[in-house]
């Protein structure tokens, strides 16, 4: 099949709602293509037979072959072959930065695929029309497994587990499951309604989720190793990275992810304790860190109808397009505007939080620019002398990353060990400990969603032959 | 071609009577389900059909797979008996106990069984088979004693696309099913095609199949007489892979939804088939070229050699054990020395761009290395140095079957000639260039019509044994002296004989390519299926060649997916002089392996000629360079490495070579590579390049011509001479062609500058190359090949004066006159001998009489035919106009019409015949010239014009595309 679609259509990403409509609210921003569009954009896809996508992708998903049947119109089985490979193709089509774009092989001279699009439309269809359908296994194993941590590796994990015929508990220490996706993500980016029907598919699965659970005070580890043939851990990464600046302990200086889940906790109708609150609304907000947890803060402080936000980042500002040294397909290094960036607030780059100054609470902080030295893959920052200046702040929010695994003690109890960045350390099978299984942030630090996916999925696969391995119970 | 074939029993083959005839005819070796039963039930009372069940216990292992095999034997032994004359072999039974026999197996464990007990053709052999899928899979069916084969589960596969709605809509069964036999029928038509085969009942049982990697023991008990010379697995290995595919169909539990993976066989995939040029690999090299610099490249080389050893090459099996202390790296020739032994692969300007065509020519020009013009002919102006002392002339010249814009200044525009027998992408077919990459420019330099497709015949016409092979290389030879005259061949069982044939025909030159290069415009079956790994070819053509004595006469290079230092190394040592290097420097160029060569949508701009996607085109000289400057590095740090310091002293120093012994895979450790590193005993200069061939060019009639010639061809002026001809004097006129050439360029001299009037019996390939402003006319005969390659010339030929016969009747000039034919004209006053005017693809020629195959693949020019013609007149022809004389109402019975049409001749017609036909009378004295000539409109109302369907199809396009205009 000729195809040369790429030559006549030029590449139309998703539309946003227009700003001042949607920091009104925490909708999604993106509003979805017409079928007709999709197709369109479908057929721009030169099916390359070395498809760099698919090498970008995590995941592996077999991009030209879906983009091949939307382009036919064949939906239904283009879900089954995106399924073949993403468990949960709508949180990757809304919240992955979709490495495969810039990998993709008409980026090298003109605009990639809009792979993202095509794929969340392929899973909402597939749902409208009905096609996404439980799958329970057809006979049981026998042998029962517990899922630590209902994040989007611990979700996968639990469902490749659970169709290969494995009871499967998944533990969650929060009230309700989902981690990540329900206590980090906004709703503008992914509502939570699209993680509701996922959790009830699973558990339609034969999937058993136990809430209000916490290895180590709910039920011990001893207990969980016994009445498990294997734990898979999937605990996060979630020790948020903190500064020891002067003034660190002022009221109003908090890390990016507390404020994250109140607010995702208000935006669902949940009560948030007024002690302990945080909240942007007609504040000046200051955001330290220059990543997506920015970006997250961003958005919900301009929707809680903040006063300013400035957005300091200490590396320098990232160019427009590729530098030398980072070609193709490579991820490009380059700057990154968010939907969140449209709507406001100023990015400043190559500045350093010096301190924290205020009385009942933060007032000022004190900045410093600074230039970076990259000294193998460490980096040192040296503040320029007679750039020190000072910034009003009322709320500053800390989004300088993470530092891995919220609990050792946990990973400790079932045999396990943490690694010096705090991740937990894993063979190539991701075992930990005997049938001690670990996969997604907690074993590779805080990433991308889509690695999540593919590591829970790899990390089933193993602790799967693992299983199989064991006498018959 | 005949793909139809027979079933029931054959009898003896040396009676004749009625029970010979009573045969069950099948048009196509592939059948259809409903075909299958009318076997089975409708013609079971003449052709009485037995079914075996070939399927064994899948939990039996090897041994029930044996068992199996002789059950099978032995049943069909047993079934001839009690009279059954057609056996049916099928694996119609599997289930989760039985797993199939390799249809492959039992067809030839049956055939074999059945041929030792001499009761074979006392019965024909249907396959039903879930296994045959594809062409290939037909192919070796067929070619190991199947008659037809059922290939039910593909019929099957068809339904169910239809059924999920992934055929285009408003297909029907019966027609998709009808489009796959059919396509299936089409390309087993083209394979034993490609082996020169033209009746399926020849191809069946023929084997022509070498085996890489089986045992001995498998081959000589189930495949006899097949080539296997790396040994390699045996029956046991087969049980198994036969019994893990059928554990995946019949899984104790499933873990993924069901679906079939990928496969990644013709696309990569991640999970799928591994593939030496992937995302890694390809961005590495980009990388390297690109200011990533040494280090780049080392990763990107250490990722294919570690490929290598990941078992993808043989080369990957073999350790380099060195037997001397390491030298320090500078007393090791530089690389600007080693790149003059690489140079890069023939790729037709056609192909690819003409910016990645340049980009070679003057990245190789640069390091003093060569590129390669393909075969599609060079844009002159490339001849010429541009202003900033780049060279976008192609050193190597290629010659090949379809001698697209051969021309005499294309031959003295070159350091080396090759003629290309074969190319290791696709052995057995020529150069193939659809019609949507045929544009002006392209068919300006191919002489031919844009718009039309180009395919090059499989064979030379002009070489059917190694004497013309030799003639060829002569020819060559004389239109340039100076170049050194390559032969191309393919890595493939025998190749060493072969090659030590061209050896004695002198070339200077010999190419082995291996079966991995290729374009992403081949056959798919070509690419998968055809040729062998180079490093079969390489070291039987290295043996062959020491032990003849041979090799130290000619150069001998490799190609065929040559990536890193250590591949030249490893070829050196298997016998390479030289590399030849493609994929690679188009990946250093840009490419990014989309394999859409032939649809002119390169989204890179190098296979393509659409001008947008050109202007994407982002490959430099420097990238090319710096390719073969960081091999040229890697390669002396190896030398470095081993000791040596001269790249000479490495070649055919196959005992540096050891098969690996830390091979762990299942079925590569029961590999043995020593016939591969077998290593001939000779002395060091016996074993590479040292000496040169012996022309005999100094006592050639073209010497005088060209002496007596200096004053036309220093000043242009007229030159007239009477010289005597004899049948030793061959490729008269090449060799002053060159001369002409060389200092006048495309257009050479005025028209009959040169005028020699000869007398005598001419040798082979007379007039050719023959350029502008020469006229040979001769009195007398010529042998084959007049006017070969004729290049603007005039040619004439007059029956001897004293001859008995009319002229129309006497046959004057042997075959294959005009050969690749791009300009100048033929007079013929007698009798031409067979495949006249054969790719002649400009030249004008009047002749009294053709044998067989006239205009055969003509692409352009007229040809004049005034009297008798042979059989299958014009066949392949795509373009140019022959006008024949109908000399008795039954010209018809003589065209071959499967691409041609009669038509009426117009008014120009008219006025061309008259023309051509006086001059015919005036330079030959031609009686039947006058003849017609007196009656004019007579005559006229007896030719027929013939003209090609192609280029009627675009002629009468741009007439309706012109009209508004």
């Amino acid at each position: 099949m000729s195809r040369t679609g790429f030559m006549e259509h030029p590449r139309e990403p998703r539309h946003k709602r227009p700003v001042v409509a949607r920091v009104g609210d925490y909708r999604e921003v993106y509003i979805s293509h017409p079928l007709t569009t999709l197709r369109t954009q479908a057929a721009r896809c030169m099916d390359c037979a070395v498809p760099f996508c698919h090498q970008g992708c995590p995941l592996g998903n077999l991009i030209p072959e879906w983009n091949e049947l939307v382009h036919d119109g064949e939906w239904e089985q283009a879900i089954t072959r995106l399924h073949l490979t993403n468990n949960f193709p709508e949180f990757t089509g809304t919240l992955c930065p979709a490495p495969c774009e810039p990998a993709c092989v008409l980026a090298i001279n003109s605009d990639a695929v809009t792979i993202k699009d095509i794929e969340l439309s392929i899973i909402d269809r597939a749902f409208e029309e009905g096609w996404v359908r439980a799958q329970p296994p057809g006979s049981r194993t026998g042998k029962r497994v517990a899922v630590v941590g209902s994040g989007p590796a611990g979700l996968a994990a639990a469902q490749q587990l659970n169709r290969a015929g494995h009871r499967v508990t998944v533990y969650e220490k929060a009230d309700r499951a989902g981690g990540l996706l329900r206590y980090g993500i906004p709703d503008f980016k992914m509502e939570k309604h699209r993680l509701e029907r996922r959790l009830a598919l699973l558990e339609a699965e034969g999937i058993v989720f136990e809430c209000n659970y916490e290895i180590g005070r709910t039920i011990s580890a001893e207990e969980l190793r016994r009445s498990f043939d294997a734990v898979m851990l999937c605990v996060g990464a979630e020790r948020g990275r903190d500064v020891h600046t002067p003034g660190r302990s002022l009221p109003g200086v908090h890390l990016a992810m507390d404020y994250l889940v109140q607010q995702n906790r208000r935006v669902t109708g949940e009560a948030v304790p007024a002690a302990g609150a945080i909240s942007a609304a007609g504040r000046r907000v200051v955001i330290i860190g220059g990543g997506d947890t920015a970006a997250d803060c961003l958005g919900n402080a301009h929707r809680e109808g903040c006063a300013s936000v400035e957005v300091l980042s200490v590396y320098p500002e990232p160019p427009q397009t590729r530098p030398a040294g980072n070609p193709w397909p490579e991820w490009p290094l380059v700057l990154q505007t968010y939907p969140a960036h449209e709507e406001g607030g100023r990015r400043q780059y190559g500045v350093m939080v010096t301190g924290f100054q205020g009385s009942e609470r933060v007032e000022t902080i004190e900045t410093v620019e600074c230039e970076v030295h990259r000294a193998g893959s460490r980096r040192d920052f040296t503040p320029r002398p007679g750039s020190e200046g000072l910034m009003p702040a009322d709320l500053v929010l800390l989004a300088i990353g993470f530092d891995g695994v919220a609990s050792a003690s946990l990973v400790e109890s079932l045999g396990a060990r943490l690694t010096d960045s705090g991740a937990i350390a894993v063979d190539a099978d991701f075992c930990a400990a005997p049938g001690v299984f670990a996969s997604g942030d907690a074993t590779r630090g805080a990433s991308l969603i889509v690695w999540a996916i593919a590591e829970g999925r790899q990390a089933a696969a193993a602790c799967d032959r693992y299983l199989a391995a064991l006498p018959k119970s | 071609m005949s793909l139809a074939t027979s079933l029931g029993a054959g009898g003896n083959l040396l009676e004749q009577g009625p029970a010979q005839a009573k045969r069950l005819e099948v048009p196509t070796p592939i059948l259809s389900n409903a075909d299958l039963e009318t076997i089975r039930h409708v013609t079971q009372r003449q052709f009485p059909a037995v079914t075996i069940s070939t399927t064994f216990h899948s939990d039996g292992g090897v041994r029930a797979l044996e068992e199996g095999l002789e059950r099978i034997c032995r049943l069909a032994s047993e079934k001839i008996r009690e009279g059954y004359t057609v056996l049916v072999l099928s694996d119609r039974h599997v289930d989760a106990n039985h797993a199939p026999i390799p249809a492959l197996l039992a067809t030839a464990a049956v055939h074999h069984h059945l041929v030792r007990e001499h009761t074979r053709s006392g019965v024909g052999m249907v396959i039903e088979t879930g296994e045959a899928r594809e062409v290939m899979h037909i192919a070796l069916l067929v070619g190991f004693g199947a008659e037809t084969v059922n290939p039910y589960l593909a019929l099957e596969t068809v339904a169910e696309l239809l059924r999920r709605g992934l055929l285009p809509a408003g297909t029907d069964l019966a027609r998709a099913k009808e489009r796959y036999i059919h396509a299936l029928y089409k390309g087993v038509r083209k394979v034993i095609s490609k082996m020169g085969i033209s009746t399926i009942d020849s191809y069946s049982g023929a084997q022509i199949f070498e085996a890489v990697g089986l045992a001995p023991e498998l081959i000589n008990r189930y495949f006899p007489g097949t080539s296997s010379r790396l040994g390699g697995i045996g029956l046991d290995v087969v049980a198994e892979e036969t019994l893990m595919r059928h554990r995946m169909a019949f899984p104790e539990r499933s873990v993924d939804p069901v679906s079939l993976a990928g496969g990644g066989d013709y696309q990569w995939r991640r999970d799928g088939e591994a593939h030496a040029w992937n995302p890694t690999t390809i961005s590495l090299l980009q990388h390297a070229v690109r200011g990533g610099g040494p280090q780049s490249y080392e990763a990107f080389a250490a990722e294919v050699n570690d490929e290598s050893r990941t078992l993808k090459t043989l080369r990957g099996l073999f350790d380099i054990k060195g037997d001397r202390e390491p030298v320090p790296l500078d007393e090791v020739e530089p690389a600007t020395e080693i790149v003059h032994r690489f140079c890069t692969g023939a790729m037709s300007f056609g192909a690819i761009s003409k910016e990645m065509h340049e980009t070679l020519a003057i990245a190789m020009n640069r390091l003093g290395a060569k590129s390669n013009t393909g075969e599609g002919g060079e844009d002159p102006e490339r001849y010429v140095v541009d202003a900033n002392g780049d060279n976008r002339r192609s050193a190597i010249k290629q010659v090949a079957s379809g001698r697209f814009g051969v021309t005499a200044n294309y031959l003295v525009n070159a350091d080396e000639l090759q003629i290309k027998i074969a190319q290791g992408a696709k052995p057995g077919e020529g150069g193939q260039l659809p019609g949507n990459k045929v544009d002006e420019v392209i068919a300006r330099l191919r002489y031919s019509t844009p718009g039309v497709g180009l395919i090059s015949p499989p064979p030379h016409h002009d070489i059917y044994s190694i004497e013309d092979l030799a003639q060829l290389i002569h020819d060559l030879k004389m239109a340039n002296p100076e170049a050194r005259i390559s032969v191309k061949l393919v890595s493939e069982v025998g190749v060493g004989t072969v090659a030590a044939g061209v050896a004695k025909a002198r070339a200077e030159h010999i190419v082995i390519a291996g079966y991995d290069g290729g374009t992403g415009a081949s056959p798919l079956s070509s690419v998968k299926h055809a040729g062998v790994p180079w490093e079969l070819g390489l070291s039987e053509t290295q043996q062959v060649l020491v032990a003849q004595g041979l090799r130290s006469r000619v150069v001998l290079q490799v190609d065929g997916q040559l990536k890193t230092g250590r591949d030249v190394l490893v070829g050196a040592m298997l016998g390479a002089d030289e590399f030849g290097f493609s994929t690679a420097p188009l990946i250093a160029s840009g490419c990014v392996m989309m394999r859409v060569c032939h649809l002119n949508t390169c989204p890179v701009g190098i296979a393509t000629h659409d001008p947008e996607l050109r202007k994407r085109f982002a490959g430099t000289p420097e990238h090319v360079i710096a390719f073969m400057l960081f091999l040229a590095e890697d390669v002396r740090e190896r030398m470095a490495g081993l000791g040596f310091r001269r790249f000479e002293e490495l070649i055919g120093r196959s005992d540096l070579l050891q098969p690996r012994t830390d091979i762990e895979h299942w079925k590569a450790r029961l590999l043995d590579l020593s016939a591969l590193l077998h290593r001939t005993d000779a002395a060091p200069e016996e074993t590479h390049h040292t000496l040169s061939q012996e022309h005999h060019l100094e006592d050639v009639l073209d010497q005088r011509l060209i002496e007596l010639a200096t004053p036309a061809l220093e000043r242009g002026d007229p030159v007239r001479l009477k010289l005597r001809v004899r049948n030793v004097d061959r490729t008269v006129g090449g060799m002053l062609s060159g001369a002409v050439a060389r200092r006048y360029g495309e257009h050479g001299l005025p028209d009959d500058t040169i005028r020699i009037d000869l007398h005598g019996s001419a040798g082979g390939s007379f007039g050719a190359w023959l350029a502008p402003g020469i006229t040979l006319s001769l009195r007398g005969e010529a042998n084959d090949y007049v006017g070969k390659g004729l290049s603007g010339g005039r040619l004439i030929v007059s029956s001897p004066p004293n001859v008995s016969r009319a002229a129309e009747d006497n046959v004057v000039i042997g075959n294959v006159a005009l050969y690749g034919a791009t300009s100048g004209e033929l007079f013929v006053n007698g009798v031409a001998g067979e495949r006249f005017g054969v790719r002649n693809s400009g030249a004008v020629a009047i002749v009294e009489g053709v044998g067989d195959h006239a205009c055969e693949y003509m692409t352009g020019g007229r040809v004049v035919i005034l009297g008798r013609c042979g059989r299958n007149l014009a066949a392949g022809m795509s373009g140019g106009v022959a006008y024949v004389v109908d000399m008795d109402g039954r010209l018809h019975e003589h065209f071959n019409l499967a691409m041609v049409g009669l038509e009426e001749l117009d008014g120009e017609d008219a006025q061309f015949l008259h023309d051509v036909i006086t001059r015919h009378r005036e330079y030959t004295g031609s009686l039947l010239a006058s003849r017609m000539l007196q009656d004019w409109k007579a005559s006229l109302g007896g030719f027929v014009k013939v003209m090609p369907n192609e280029l009627r199809r675009v002629l009468s396009l741009k007439a309706r595309l012109d009209v508004p205009a």
